[in-house]
């Protein structure tokens, strides 16, 4: 991982230090997804994970010089907004019936 | 664009902001407070596109997720009146643990990964950033080849809001 | 003579048409009679007829082609002093494979001839006995079937011309026998009895069959003519094992068809089935297979001599032990039953000395003497309505007078009193086993007649003198199909010992010198005259002695109240616990069920239990169990909690990553 390609104009902050960033903010999410009990902590550290694989895209896009990278991103935005909308009104139908959002006491579909 | 080195500062204070309230938002216990922070870190998130090349996205992260998103989520909490998260009601230190180690684990995986994959190939498109014109560039794109996704993620958009009409209805007449 | 297949065909065809009417005939019978015990009526006369007329007509038919096929070979061959060759008819190729072949093909010769004149002859008389004896039966129909089918069988084994060929018919008779003795399939004893008679074959079958195998093996074919091959063969260099092995297999199927130690135990049994067919199967034909067998493969027994010795001691023996046996029993078939076991280790006791041709002679004269008797035996149940125990007879001489001269007239013949049939018979065989040193043997022999008079007196004194017991005074002499069968059988039982007499009495012994074409006869010393006489008369005085102390014992048998004989009885408490052990028969079925079935049934129980049930439901139930252990730990990974879910994907994660990077 080397930089851009030829051809492209060079990149002032060196593409790893963006890759790191966005592999870190990606496992810091991922330990939020596993380790909180709120249904919607668990949420937000998912939309965190996905920003940090937006980074991700657009550090490459960068690199190759190709648009497609920054598509990507806006298809993903734009997913995340749905599934955001879809997600919460999950937990709050959820919220309605159980009177909880704490994944822990939710568990009904075990042996 | 600017300097270089402005550019190296902008980016130390931007990743910083991002990490550090990223950890603030897992770490926090009240549902509010983690949104904030998320928020923050959108932002930061944003600045760092604008370093990549991406105005548009930025402004589009902005808008969208910090803006819509973030704010739906705070409604939500909101609403359901959640609370802190009682720290002494945990009863699964095992998978804290586990859960931390294999966090971790991952996430050294992936960077190592990442740092090791080899440089991307290939020929530069004719797509090139950054473009003085980026936000036609984009649209043309989108309109081109990526039509067939556009509009199923239009139809998507309209299912995700019927469906959460539906789903938060009281009763279904 | 190109009509010899025509022979078995006809009783064959005669099956197919009995069988086939009496099964549709019985169906539709049962559909119109409701309710299961309705009383098994007798048949009608217009179905009586059609099955009578088929069935003896058959037979009878066949008995006819028989005869017009052997009275000119017979003719021919008494004219030149070797005899001529045998006839044979080539039917068809049956199986081929490389080197081998076997043909349906069937011989006329000596041996053959004189089998097929009594069996088709006695068999017909036979059939007209049935017609009479079974009139009132249900199954009449199925009971000629089977007969026919058993004549089929019979005459297939007699008339073949190879030994694989043989053994169709010997398994044929087998299988008829298994089906005539229960023929009452409703009675569990005569199913029972019919079983034991197949399988105690069987046991015999199966050193038949390793016989016929090893015949093939050494000679390469097991047509008649191997015994050239064998012949030749040994005069080269010695007598191989693999003879001596044959024999002896050879000779363990003839113990199974005909009753010898250790397989006689079917016959007494077997007396379940209805008389005539005791009389057929159980007398003059079918049990004569294990010495036709013997006789037939003569040439090749008489290269084995150590086989021969084991046959004529296996005959001498069975002959002692069977008429002690019969010297206690009180149902009348029961002690003709034993007779036959008896008289047909005589038969073999002469194969075992070399006489082959002696034996044959009395496969010939008791096929008439015993089927009269067995017939008449069956007439006195029939009269006294179906009573078999000799105890509840008595005084019958007067009221069935015909059925009573010719049960006498056999009874003389069987005892060997000069000039009957079984006088010479029997005779030719005590002579050639003193005239080949065999005095054991002899001892044993001569023992055994006086045995043979005793009983069998003994049953016409119980049956036919003294005082009438239970229904006696009833009893009326039966219809002329059944008497008539039993004069011309008693009147052969007179003259047929006629066709040998030997040189001692100034006769030319033709029956011998007629059989030597086809059977061996290795050379038997010379006795002297004078010793022949003297052996003669001394069998005689035996024989009568043995006549002379049963009248003497039964001839005034007692009434209900008193005992029949009390000398018998008497001397039957003075022998105390053997006279016990031989009035049950040796306890020789209690002695298998021991020694064998029991066993057998032990290890099939734990074959069953141990193995089956534990081992191998065991595997069964095992895998099922530890599938179900399986699915139990397993449900632990479903706890219902997304975290462990995510958990588990995080971690499927890592563990892929790390099989990438380390590729």
């Amino acid at each position: 991982m080397t930089g851009t390609l030829p051809g492209v104009a060079p990149m002032a902050v060196p593409p790893g230090a963006f890759l790191v960033v966005a592999t870190l903010l990606f496992a810091i999410g991922l330990a939020g997804a596993l380790l909180k009990r709120n249904a919607l902590s668990i949420f937000l550290s998912i939309e965190l994970m996905l920003n940090a694989v937006n980074l991700l895209f657009l550090t490459y896009a960068r690199m190759r010089g190709d648009l497609a990278g920054q598509m990507i991103v806006f298809f993903v935005i734009a997913v995340a907004a749905a599934e955001a909308a879809v997600g919460l009104a999950i937990f709050v139908a959820l919220f309605r019936v159980r009177r909880t959002v704490d994944v822990d006491k939710i568990a009904l579909l075990k042996w | 664009m600017p300097a270089a080195s402005g550019q190296l500062v902008v980016f130390a204070v931007a990743s910083f902001l991002a990490l550090a309230f990223a950890l603030l938002m897992v770490v926090q216990r009240s549902p509010v407070r983690s949104v904030l922070s998320l928020v923050v870190t959108f932002f930061a998130l944003s600045v760092l596109a604008i370093l990549l090349s991406a105005p548009f996205l930025a402004a589009l992260q902005i808008f969208v997720y910090a803006g819509a998103i973030l704010v739906l989520f705070l409604f939500v909490i909101m609403l359901l009146n959640l609370k802190e998260e009682a720290a002494d009601e945990d009863d699964r230190p095992v998978q804290r643990t586990l859960g931390l180690l294999a966090a971790l684990a991952l996430g050294g995986l992936l960077a190592g990964a990442t740092l090791r994959a080899p440089a991307p190939g290939g020929v530069p498109s004719p797509r090139l950033i950054p473009a003085p014109d980026e936000i036609p560039a984009l649209g043309r794109l989108l309109f081109s080849d990526y039509l067939l996704a556009f509009e199923a993620l239009s139809l998507l958009l309209l299912v995700a809001a019927v469906g959460a009409l539906l789903l938060s209805k009281r009763k279904f007449e | 003579m190109n009509r010899l297949w025509l022979i078995p065909i006809l009783p064959l065809a005669g099956f197919v048409v009995n069988g086939l009417v009496a099964l549709v005939a019985s169906s539709s019978r049962a559909e119109k009679e409701l309710g299961a015990d309705h009383p098994l009526a007798p048949l009608p006369y217009s179905q009586r007829l059609f099955h009578g007329v088929v069935g003896v007509g058959s037979v009878g038919l066949a008995a006819v082609l028989s005869f017009a096929a052997l009275v000119p070979y017979v003719l021919t061959s008494l004219k030149s002093p070797e005899g001529i060759a045998p006839v044979v008819q080539h039917v068809y190729t049956w199986m081929a494979a490389g080197d081998y072949s076997v043909d349906v093909a069937f011989r006329l010769d000596a041996l053959s001839a004189l089998m097929l004149s009594f069996v088709t002859f006695v068999g017909t008389l036979i059939h007209v006995y049935s017609v009479g004896y079974m009139q009132k039966d249900e199954g009449y129909g199925r009971y000629f079937a089977y007969l026919n089918l058993f004549m089929f069988a019979m005459l297939m084994l007699v008339l073949a011309d190879n030994l694989p060929l043989l053994f169709v018919g010997w398994e044929g008779v087998g299988l008829c026998s298994y089906l005539l003795i229960g023929y009452s399939y409703d009675q569990d004893f005569a199913a029972a009895a019919g079983k034991k008679a197949f399988i105690a074959n069987r046991v015999g079958d199966f050193g038949m069959v390793l016989g016929i195998f090893g015949v093939f093996a050494l000679f390469g074919t097991a047509d008649f003519s191997f015994v050239d091959l064998a012949r030749r063969q040994v005069l080269a260099g010695g007598a191989p094992l693999g003879v001596y092995a044959v024999c002896v297999l050879l000779f363990l199927g003839a113990c199974g068809k005909s009753a010898q130690i250790p397989l006689y135990v079917w016959l007494p049994d077997a007396m379940a089935g209805p008389t005539p067919v005791s009389a057929l199967i159980h007398a003059a034909t079918m049990v004569t297979a294990g010495v036709y067998l013997v006789a037939r493969c003569s040439a090749l027994f008489v290269l084995a001599p150590d086989a021969l010795t084991l046959v004529a001691w296996i005959g001498a023996g069975t002959a002692i032990f069977a008429a002690t046996i019969g010297l206690a029993q009180n149902d009348i078939k029961k002690v003709l039953a034993y007779s036959t076991v008896s008289q047909l280790g005589y038969m073999f006791l002469a194969c075992g000395v070399g006489a082959f041709s002696a034996g044959i002679f009395h496969v010939f004269t008791h096929a008439f003497f015993k089927a009269c008797l067995f017939l008449g035996s069956g007439s006195v149940i029939l009269s006294l309505h179906h009573e078999q125990d000799m105890r509840k007879m008595g005084g019958l001489a007067a009221r069935i007078p015909q059925t009573f001269r010719t049960m006498l007239a056999a009874t003389l013949a069987i005892a060997g009193i000069f000039p009957l049939a079984g006088f010479f018979s029997k005779d030719a065989i005590l002579g050639a086993t003193a005239a080949s040193n065999h005095w054991a043997l002899y001892a044993v022999g001569l023992f055994t007649a006086g045995l043979t008079a005793f009983y069998m007196f003994r049953l016409v004194s119980m049956t036919f003198f003294g005082k009438a017991r239970g229904h006696a005074a009833e009893a009326h002499e039966s219809p002329a199909t059944m008497t008539i069968p039993l004069i011309i059988l008693a009147a052969l039982s007179v003259v047929a010992g006629f066709v040998g007499i030997p040189a001692a009495l100034g006769g030319s012994d033709r029956i011998g010198r007629f059989l030597e074409a086809s059977v061996a006869h290795p050379e038997i010393h010379e006795m002297s005259r004078t010793l022949e006489v003297f052996l003669m008369l001394l069998s005689l005085g035996v024989a009568v002695t043995g006549l002379v102390w049963a009248w003497r014992w039964y001839g005034k048998a007692g009434g209900p109240e008193e005992a029949v004989s009390p000398q018998a009885h008497a001397f039957y408490e003075k022998t105390g616990a053997l006279g016990r052990l031989v009035a049950n028969k040796w306890n020789v079925d209690e002695g298998i069920e021991a020694l064998v079935l029991s066993p057998f049934r032990k290890i099939g129980t734990f074959l069953w239990r141990g193995i089956d049930a534990l081992f191998i439901d065991g595997i069964a139930n095992a895998s099922a169990f530890l599938v179900e252990l399986a699915g139990d730990l397993l449900r632990f990974f479903t706890t219902g909690h997304v975290r462990n879910y995510a958990l588990a994907f995080t971690l499927g994660v890592a563990v892929f990553l790390v099989y990438v990077w380390v590729r």
